[in-house]
């Protein structure tokens, strides 16, 4: 049988035995050594560009404006424009994400993962938690506009920051599912098995063994799906976030969001006579949320590092 | 065990209070918008500053005192008004917002969007807005459906749109089109074309007088089907033919359309041999990048685009744009009516649609639109 593939064998052999009495190096290893840095170089190229591409432009906004541009609304002068309504848009729809997808994703990756016995009807659960996952954002819109914005009227009081808190947290629900129950499920078996061994209960076991161990992790899936989640236009563009004239911001009225201010400046044409450009605005309005979204992240980050300092035993 | 048991407890703490300051920030900017409405009381003022034209009959319903010079300022009533309707429209129902705001010192909020002309009809015939921008009339089912709801409204026409062909400025070869060679480069039978010749037999077909064409590539940018100034398109260079023809109405499918006009602008500046359209205000704002190509009118002449032959009427591809106010809206709440009133003074009729890029109504329009309102 050892003389099937006889090729294969010499040439590992001869390989072998080139590494071990000569001096040559391994060409075919450190070429494979070298694409895989190409490979991580490009991501950083991206990324700088990325940063560069959007921080250049957005220099002189701040440098002219300062705190105005943070404090001033929408309009039509891109000397004179603000994107107040946008932060506040952006940071009651993250926050209304973590007050609702957390509590219930978290929940229903507790149920899935601890309690739900391995049955045709949890698979078929787990199967569409997946397939939801993977749903175009925009078509989450669609069901925004239908459910929260029209069914659910007098409690969203129609286009507002509640029904697009909602819509967008019903985005992120099935990706923090899966990332918890990923988080649940690498808790060791034994961890459980000694909680179990000395009395608790199962809800004992899950809420002082359990959910600390896997908290850094479902913590991890919340800050990449609410990255996610507040970076996302399309679902508001449905919803119907403003992007004219928008004097007053309120929970209960009409509203925009970061991602929606970018997208309608970038669309527009320069005004005469300005001395900023809307393409100027609109890069400092994607800084603007890029802060943002690293607010929420250094918070997440907090709480991670302080489970981690738990789980290890400081 | 009782230490992770405070930990949770002070982590469920934070992210309580964080809630907790969220709602009372709303509160706190929820009421900047509940101005008393009643402590200045809109009586519509008539604003007659320096009218070019004669400044008499159009006062609303008051006062006609004629205002010395430029001091015509109009009494602007606190309150909310919503505007939805064409995007077309919005800039300048921005502006006008902006300046309501400015000389209101904020008491008269305004807030606008622009979803398009027939989502904003939708939404008006349902009672949802006060004041809607349309970039052509209301079409009859449209009317219809705000009988039904018993919305009663006012058409005010504001202000002219020209839409503009364009081409690269590099482009030498082609300077003016009559609609017969922009239905055989543009229209539904001219899928497939990706040269300007091969739409000569097309051309000659349906009787245009500038084939045969440059034998160079043809690159198409415009916008799509979403937008106004694709259906304006249709209706100007299109429609007519099409019928004849028994085609349908729209343009060829295979193109460049983007609701960003900034990027039609980037396609017909990047192609030598580009054929596009956009609005006349984008043309007008970025007119260094593109170059307008003329239309033959039904007489023969070839009209370029300008501020005056759109004025006149002389130029063929141009449309009116309207506001339609509710008008039961406009009697109970004093600010639509400001709102409205300072649209149609100069400041807006002139001084915003001029900085928003369209064309101001002449003289006898303008007379028009304020006795349509003050009727």
């Amino acid at each position: 049988m050892a003389l099937v593939a006889p090729s294969v064998r010499t040439s590992t052999q001869e390989e072998v035995r080139r590494s071990l009495t000569t001096r040559d190096r391994n060409i075919a290893g450190l070429v494979l050594q070298v694409v895989l840095l190409i490979a991580v170089m490009m991501t950083l190229l991206i990324l700088f560009t990325l940063l560069v591409r959007l921080i250049g432009p957005a220099l002189p906004v701040f440098g002219d404006r300062g705190t105005a541009f943070l404090t001033g609304t929408i309009g039509s002068n891109p000397d004179e424009v603000g994107i107040w309504p946008g932060i506040y848009g952006s940071f009651f729809i993250g926050l209304g994400i973590l007050a609702i997808s957390i509590p219930l994703g978290v929940a229903a990756a507790i149920y899935l993962e601890e309690y739900a016995h391995d049955t045709r009807f949890t698979r078929f659960i787990v199967v569409n938690i997946r397939n939801l996952a993977g749903v175009p954002a925009v078509i989450y819109g669609v069901l925004g506009l239908t459910i929260f914005v029209g069914w659910l009227d007098p409690v969203t009081s129609g286009k507002t920051v509640i029904a697009a808190a909602l819509t967008l947290a019903v985005l992120v629900l099935p990706i923090i599912i899966i990332t918890s129950s990923e988080a649940i499920r690498a808790v060791p078996q034994g961890l459980r098995d000694a909680g179990y061994g000395v009395g608790a209960s199962k809800w004992e076991v899950t809420r002082d063994h359990v959910l600390p161990y896997a908290a850094p992790g479902i913590l991890t899936g919340t800050v990449l799906s609410l990255a996610r989640a507040l970076g996302e236009a399309a679902p508001l563009i449905l919803i119907g976030a403003i992007t004219g004239l928008l004097p007053a911001t309120s929970l209960d009225g009409p509203f925009t969001a970061l991602p929606m201010t970018i997208y309608s400046w970038s669309a527009k044409a320069d005004v005469a006579g300005a001395d900023l450009r809307f393409e100027n605005v609109a890069a400092a309005a994607g800084v603007v949320l890029l802060a943002l979204v690293l607010l929420f992240n250094v918070f997440a980050v907090y709480f991670r590092n302080r489970f981690e300092k738990k789980r290890t035993g400081t | 065990m009782n230490i992770s048991k405070r930990r949770l407890a002070i982590a469920g703490l934070i992210s309580i209070s964080l809630v907790a300051a969220a709602c009372g920030g709303d509160e706190e900017t929820a009421e900047t918008t509940e101005a008393p409405a009643a402590e200045t009381t809109a009586a519509p003022a008539a604003d007659t500053t320096e009218a070019p034209a004669a400044d008499t009959t159009e006062a609303p319903a008051a006062d006609t005192t004629a205002a010395p010079a430029e001091g015509g300022e109009l009494e602007l009533a606190a309150g909310e008004v919503f505007v939805t309707g064409s995007s077309t429209v919005e800039p300048v129902s921005i502006r006008v917002g902006e300046l309501a705001a400015e000389l209101s010192g904020g008491d008269l909020a305004v807030t606008v969007e622009g979803p398009g002309t027939g989502d904003g009809f939708q939404k008006f015939c349902e009672g949802g807005a006060d004041v809607t921008g349309a970039s052509r009339p209301i079409r009859d089912e449209e009317a219809q459906a705000c009988a039904d709801a018993g919305i009663e409204f006012v058409e005010l026409e504001v202000a002219f749109d020209g839409l503009t062909v364009a081409t690269s400025p590099a482009n030498t070869a082609i300077e003016c089109l009559d609609n017969a060679a922009l239905y055989a480069l543009l229209g539904p039978e001219s899928e497939g074309f990706e040269n300007w010749s091969d739409a000569n037999d097309l051309a000659t077909e349906v009787g245009s007088n500038y084939v045969p064409f440059p034998d160079a590539p043809l690159v198409v940018n415009g916008p799509g089907e979403e937008s106004g100034t694709y259906d304006s398109f249709v209706e100007f260079a299109i429609a007519d033919i099409a019928e004849e023809r028994g085609t349908d109405e729209f343009t060829r499918a295979d193109y460049a359309s983007s609701p960003n006009d900034n990027l039609i602008v980037e396609g017909i500046e990047g192609a030598d041999t580009s054929l596009g359209w956009v609005g006349y205000a984008f043309y007008k704002a970025e007119q260094g990048r593109m170059k307008s190509i003329a239309i033959e009118g039904e007489d023969g002449t070839c009209v370029a685009p300008t501020d005056e032959t759109i004025a006149d009427g002389s130029y063929p591809y141009s449309r009116s744009l309207y506001i339609y106010v509710n008008t039961a809206s406009a009697a109970e709440n004093p600010a639509v009516a400001s709102y409205v009133e300072l649209y149609l003074s100069d400041q807006g009729l002139i001084d915003q649609v001029g900085a928003a890029g369209y064309v101001s109504l002449p003289p006898d329009r303008v007379e028009a639109t304020r006795s349509a309102w003050s009727a």
